[in-house]
């Protein structure tokens, strides 16, 4: 089983259009006829796409397309919104997630999320990243203390905060809190973490450290991040989605879904180039 | 330049009005305190015993009945209030339920308290057979307390923003979790704070305990179901009934005491929020 994903890790970096063959075998997540409605409009139509273990898929497209609903399909948070309504299924290896025997308590351990904006709850920066962990049943002072440890060195914040994991993570920096929201995510383990425009709220150094951060979580992880900026996608992303709604009031489509280099060099759909060259959205 | 003419004049009108509610709630403060604070402050007074005919008496065991009216109504009506405050707020939908809940608390809030008294008289003095006693005010007053307290704490509640609950449910924690570790402790400034303000409230009321509570005792109150006389009551019943000669002195005694301890309950009030928003490093 390891060597298999090993393999399929070389081959990805290697060669991506094989690496996309061989992942078919091994994908993480597959979306398949997805639609969504709040109340009765349709927000997403037929999204279908297959997401390969331990790589970064972006999701881009203008705003309002349904980027943000789709990621947070994968992880059910849209079961908060009264009447918001999933049809089609989401596999997670292999298990439709909108069976109704899936946990989802259980599905949002495995599948993280951060968010747009930063939001450590108003606690220590210790108890920020223990939260998770401790909800799970740790109580062993010792096993949380290298928990704690170990995720923030993960999300790159240890060194800035070891002197410190006792004041409020409300007195960190912006680019701290959300490395500090990538720590608390990462503590539970998870096997897919889903970010949804991370770094807009972040000046050009602290977007650098997440971005640096995001490509060295590939190694162990699967992610799939909303991004509204190209550069972004472009630089740390494996695939890219293309999302668009293309009337106002209609349903967003998944226009494009390829390799990032492909997409950024010779789309195959004259909408995403459109979009790529910063002619709407 | 007209425009700002008219804004400096506004500007004054408004600050005048602000100054007239200001200047009354001196007046009446000034007022009281000059009539009886420095016989409030008598520890003969404040801690002495009550007397029927002759003058001289203190009001101890008032004190301790309001204070202990305070806990028992608090001990009641918290639970209850938080409770449906934490289903309106983080489990309703928002639907036909929802709606009913929160009339109910409207229009219970709307009754004048000495219909609940009546209410209390009915209920727990006489079908209970608790007769007048702090359980039978506490439990009337905790029926007052309630839609206030609920509402209240329904919007502390509700000003936790939602990014804490988002963080915390995509963690893997239930709701119940959610509410319990993160919800409730980030709104405990203002449930604190609404909580101490409504034992204000509590010591300040009068009309829905002279059925219930009793209004004239000697001894101090200690078993819940014992006769009681909270200090506001019992002005009342000085003023109105009592033989004692120096029932004047002891009615502004009185009052300035108890309005010496409601200045000092919302004081804590404010001080709470104020040091839970500052350790919690909200502002
Ligand atoms: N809770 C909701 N109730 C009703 N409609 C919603 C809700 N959330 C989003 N929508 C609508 O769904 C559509 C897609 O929203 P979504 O937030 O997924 O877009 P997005 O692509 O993430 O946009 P952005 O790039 O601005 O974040 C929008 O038209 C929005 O108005
Ligand atoms: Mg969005």
């Amino acid at each position: 089983m390891k060597s298999n994903l090993e393999v399929e890790n070389l081959i990805v970096e290697k060669d991506k259009e094989v690496g996309k063959e061989m992942a078919k075998l091994g994908n993480k997540i597959e979306i398949r006829d997805l639609s969504m409605y709040y109340d009765s409009f349709k927000v997403l139509e037929n999204i279908t796409m297959s997401i390969p273990c331990r790589s970064i898929v972006a999701l881009i497209g203008p705003s309002g397309c349904g980027k943000s609903s789709l990621l947070r399909c994968i992880n059910r948070m849209n079961d908060l919104i009264p009447n918001s309504k999933v049809e089609g299924e989401i596999l997670l290896d292999g298990e439709n997630i909108y069976n109704p025997s899936c946990e989802v308590i259980e599905l949002r351990r495995r599948v993280g999320m951060v968010f747009q904006k930063p939001n450590p709850f108003p606690k220590s920066v210790y108890d920020n990243v223990s939260f998770g962990p401790q909800v799970m049943g740790i109580d062993n002072k010792k096993e949380m203390d290298e928990i704690v440890e170990a995720s923030l060195k993960k999300a790159a914040l240890w060194d800035e905060v070891k002197d410190k994991l006792r004041t409020s993570a409300l007195s960190l920096s912006g680019g701290q809190q959300q490395r500090l929201c990538i720590a608390r995510a990462l503590a539970v383990q998870p096997e897919v973490i889903l970010f949804d425009e991370p770094c807009s709220a972040l000046d050009p150094v602290a977007t650098q450290k997440i971005e640096d951060l995001l490509i060295e979580l590939k190694e162990n992880y699967t992610i799939v991040i909303v991004t509204h900026n190209m550069q972004q996608a472009a630089r740390i992303s494996d695939i890219t989605a293309f999302l668009l709604m293309e009337v106002q009031g209609e349903p967003g489509r998944l226009i494009e879904y390829s390799d990032t280099n492909k997409i950024f060099t010779n789309p195959s759909d004259y909408r995403t180039e459109r979009y790529i060259t910063g002619r709407f959205g | 330049m007209k425009a700002t003419r008219v804004d400096r004049i506004a500007t004054f009108f408004f600050w005048i009005l602000g100054m007239i509610s200001v200047g009354i709630l001196f007046i009446i403060v000034g007022e009281i305190f000059a009539r009886g604070l420095f016989i409030a402050l008598k520890p003969s007074f404040f801690l002495g015993k009550p007397e029927a005919m002759k003058e001289g008496g203190g009001i101890l065991p008032m004190i301790v009945s309001s204070i202990y009216l305070a806990v028992l109504t608090l001990l009641i009506s918290l639970p209850l209030s938080l409770g449906a405050a934490i289903y309106l707020a983080e489990y309703s939908r928002g639907g036909k339920i929802t709606r009913f809940i929160r009339f109910c608390a409207d229009s219970l809030s709307s009754l004048p308290s000495i219909v609940f008294g009546l209410f209390g008289l009915a209920i727990f003095v006489v079908r209970l057979g608790w007769g007048y006693c702090l359980i039978s005010g506490a439990f009337t007053l905790a029926l007052l307390n309630l839609p206030t307290l609920m509402r209240s704490a329904e919007e502390s509640l509700k000003s936790v923003p939602k990014t804490y609950r988002e963080a915390s449910l995509s963690l893997g924690a239930s709701r119940w979790t959610t509410v319990r570790q993160v919800v409730v402790p980030s709104s405990l400034p203002g449930i604190i704070t609404g909580t101490v303000l409504s034992i204000g409230r509590i010591m300040g009321e009068s009309a829905a305990l002279i059925f219930t509570t009793g209004t004239f005792i000697r001894k101090i109150p200690l078993n819940p179901f014992q006769t009681a006389a909270p200090l506001a009551v019992n002005i009342w019943y000085t003023q109105s009934e009592a033989l004692v000669p120096d029932y004047r002195n002891i009615v502004n005694g009185g009052a300035a005491f108890l309005l010496l301890m409601v200045l000092v309950v919302n004081l804590v009030a404010r001080y709470i929020g104020k040091f839970y928003r500052r350790r919690k490093g909200l502002s």
